[in-house]
């Protein structure tokens, strides 16, 4: 695969609105999210949320008002991106958007069924309804930036961030868009994430579990650098098992089959990976793919590996936001105080005091699809 | 340049449950818009859809479909199984084929009843088992299980024009090598959040809808799936397999207009056509046919015929135009699946299908709109188009193969 740059990043998570504000999480050892997304009659899901997040800080009120939250979520995240990312493209034609995103509209769509069932068919809402379609997000931001490019959302659970990724890059190798925005986004919605709380998935008190999370991680990235480029996308590959939608798939394959693609469409061996975002999420059963899929590609080799998504929440934002802290710490933007993973605590090297020059960034869904890509210094 | 062939087609929709009975029943001028039975439609603007005959549809083979099957993925399935076969292909063992679904509402009809539930009951409602379908690419998922897929796998959800950016993707795919096989296209299945939806943006006909006509006043939704089998051309001509169609390339922009609304000059579908054609290496003179988007709303229409003269000018008027959805409905997300494996029965059959419910001329619309009954016409490249919600629009142009 031909190299694609990235230019710039932006980010909301559970951590703040901002890259600033992620570093200095990344940066203190103390830093937990705040957990707990309420519902009604029951107890608070395990959801890392973006409770500060106000997007009338950063849009203009009108444009704020008329957006639903994912679509609030990516357009701040993005306009960060774009603040950043030097001269764009003058043809907003070649512009293009792609987001992954596993939740988005589930709060528009649960309040167009709400006045369904409840009140009457006939007076469900207009103005909802564009919004629950998963793409909103994504085409929201293409109208309200005027993005003319390719526009591609993808639903891939877990690792739809990722796929947005990989799939922005090869809207750029393949000349289809001078310049991609490429994210990761999710809301946080109660009956969705009450879902995965009934079915055992996500983390309760004295249980483990995952925790779902709730933002929007953006790359922008170009053939070009940039004035300042953060990293380089060198490969990536994609993969699946077969597995239930809401399962894990019983071995690594997967996940082996696209790392190994990965490390082979940016022509490196394993062996000069320094550094691995790690995809667990608190559940055991991730866990042991990603440790089977260590040894096999690293055998005796040793990078370090980090996992934030348990902190800061998993979905196809935790993807994304991978990505974004690979970027950052590949730059040598921002160093991390915490999130060596335990499952890997004995095969990975402890973190590197200087900025790894390589990074292999990881996803397995539920379902089966796995991603991998390859991003280094730029 | 046919390198990507089209060596299967599996197709179920209203009118059939299967590739020939649509065909054929399509071509012959039916619709299988009909009053809906899925749910009550009381209070609603309309109360027909193209829906499906579940209880005719047979099983895709014994122990194919999960315990909590839904319409969509049921539908998938059989797509797939009448795709497989189609191209003669076995699949048995683990298959590192390539799978690009455009995906839709999925589980969400079946899971609406646990949301009523939910709802009025609280957190002990009963039907979560239904809730694990839900996700978009839950069909996928489903799909690959049943065959023992092990392919990149993509679930594409840009709303109508999902399908149509999965088939061009996966030519793309098999066209770069990544896999020498890839399943493509897409299911949608009728829920009530997509009719009352629809009702509710006013955007729906109490008749069966009439594309490109006078008297449109809207779409008629509906439900189906399509599974279109994408072959390298030398691996297909080797193993003596006929193909359909060749994929030639594929555009996907954004209007960058409105979420809802279509940009009137037809200005930004013609970049998407645009897109297709410079794709796939095809000059506008070179489209004998193109399977239109068509859903018989009152701007839509005009809007995309606009699109089609500025790039095909003085031609459109004698160019065959129709499209399917008065005979199937929308689909949503898999519609462009389907029109797709239409385009590509138009083309290795000679023969464009009509516009059903067509019948008064609009002037807004220039278009020969093939009235009635599908005409045997000589189609060497075809066009398929589908213009979506948030201005996501694509188009897939496909070409006999010599």
């Amino acid at each position: 695969m031909s190299a694609v740059f990235v230019r710039s990043i932006g980010i909301v998570s559970g951590a703040g609105t901002g890259v600033e504000r992620l570093c200095s999480a990344l940066a203190d050892p103390a830093w937990q999210p705040r957990i707990g997304l309420d519902r009604p009659d029951a107890p608070p899901l395990a959801v890392v949320t973006c409770h500060d997040f106000s997007a009338k800080d950063h849009l203009p009120p009108l444009v704020a008002r008329r957006l639903d939250r994912p679509a609030r979520l990516l357009a701040v995240a993005a306009r960060e991106a774009l603040a950043g990312g030097g001269t764009l493209p003058s043809d907003r034609d070649r512009i293009g958007v792609t987001a992954g995103t596993w939740t988005a509209g589930t709060e528009a769509l649960f309040e167009v069924l709400r006045v369904v069932f409840l009140a009457s068919p006939d007076e469900a809402p207009p103005m909802q309804f564009p919004s629950t379609v998963a793409n909103a997000p994504a085409s929201q931001l293409a109208l309200l930036e005027k993005l003319g490019g390719p526009n591609v959302t993808f639903a891939e659970k877990q690792v739809g961030g990722l796929r947005a990724i990989s799939e922005a890059a090869r809207l750029l190798t393949h000349g289809r868009a001078d310049a991609v925005l490429a994210a990761g986004v999710d809301e946080a919605q109660w009956l969705n994430a009450e879902g995965f709380e009934r079915l055992g998935s996500l983390r309760r008190a004295g249980s483990p579990g995952m925790v779902m999370g709730e933002g929007a991680g953006v790359l922008l990235l170009g053939i070009e650098g940039g004035p300042n480029p953060y990293a380089r996308i060198l490969g990536a590959g994609s993969s699946s098992a077969v597995a239930p939608p809401h399962l894990y798939p019983g071995t690594g394959g997967a996940l082996l089959r696209a790392c190994r693609q990965a490390l082979e469409s940016a022509a490196m061996k394993a062996d000069e990976i320094d550094l691995v975002v790690s995809c667990s999420n608190g559940i055991p059963a991730l866990a042991r793919i990603e440790r089977d899929v260590w040894q096999e590609l690293f055998r005796a080799g040793r990078p370090a590996a980090v996992a934030v998504t348990e902190r800061l929440g998993d979905g196809a934002f935790g993807g994304a936001a991978r990505a974004v802290i690979a970027a950052l710490l590949v730059s040598g933007r921002a160093s991390l105080a915490w999130g060596v993973p335990e499952h890997l605590a004995d095969l990975a090297s402890p973190l590197p005091t200087s900025a790894p020059r390589s990074a292999l960034v990881v996803g397995q869904a539920g379902g089966g699809s796995a991603i991998a890509l390859v991003l280094t210094a730029p | 340049m046919d390198d990507v062939w089209i060596t299967g087609i599996g197709l179920l929709t209203a009118l059939g449950p299967d590739r020939e009975t649509t065909w054929r029943r399509l071509t012959a001028g039916e619709t299988g818009i009909r009053p809906i039975t899925l749910f009550d439609t009381t209070g609603f603007r309309t109360t027909l859809a193209a829906q499906v005959d579940v209880a005719s549809l047979p099983d895709p083979q014994p122990g194919l479909l999960p315990r909590h099957s839904t319409r969509a993925t049921h539908f998938a399935l059989l797509a797939a199984r009448e795709a497989i076969d189609d191209a003669g292909l076995r699949a048995s063992g683990e298959l590192p084929w390539g799978l690009v679904f455009g995906g839709g509402t999925a589980g969400l009809f079946e899971a609406e009843d646990f949301v009523a539930r939910r709802l009025r009951h609280g957190p002990r409602a009963r039907g979560l088992g239904t809730f694990l379908e839900v996700p978009q690419d839950a069909p996928a998922d489903r799909v690959a299980a049943a065959f023992s897929l092990i392919g990149p796998r993509l679930t594409v959800t840009t709303a109508c024009s999902s399908s149509t950016i999965a088939v061009g993707r996966a030519a793309e795919m098999v066209r770069e090598g990544e896999v020498d096989v890839a399943l493509a296209g897409g299911s949608d299945a009728l829920c009530r959040l997509t009719f009352a939806g629809f009702n509710s943006l006013r955007a729906v006909d109490s008749e069966p809808c009439k594309p490109f006509d006078r008297r449109r006043k809207g779409l008629s939704l509906g439900e189906g799936a399509a599974v279109l089998v994408l072959e390298r051309a030398d691996r297909a001509r080797a193993r003596g397999a006929r193909a359909y169609a060749a994929v030639r390339g594929y555009g996907v922009t954004n209007d960058a207009f409105h979420m809802t609304q279509p940009e009137p000059t037809g200005a930004a579908w013609e970049r998407t056509v645009r897109a297709a054609l410079a794709d796939g290496g095809v000059t506008p003179e070179a489209i004998d046919y193109i399977n239109a988007h068509g859903t018989a709303t009152e701007q839509t229409d005009p809007a995309e015929c606009a699109a089609y003269a500025r790039v095909f000018g003085a031609r459109l008027a004698q160019m065959p135009v129709s499209t399917v959805k008065g005979a199937l409905g929308h689909c949503l997300c898999g519609a462009g699946g389907i029109e797709a494996a239409i385009t590509a029965l138009a083309i290795s059959r000679q023969t464009a299908p009509p516009t059903v419910g067509f019948a008064e001329a609009d002037p807004a619309c220039p278009i020969d709109p093939v009235a009635a009954r599908g005409r045997q016409v000589r189609i060497r490249t075809a066009l398929s188009c589908s213009f979506a919600f948030g201005g996501n629009s694509a188009a897939i142009a496909l070409e006999a193969v010599r």
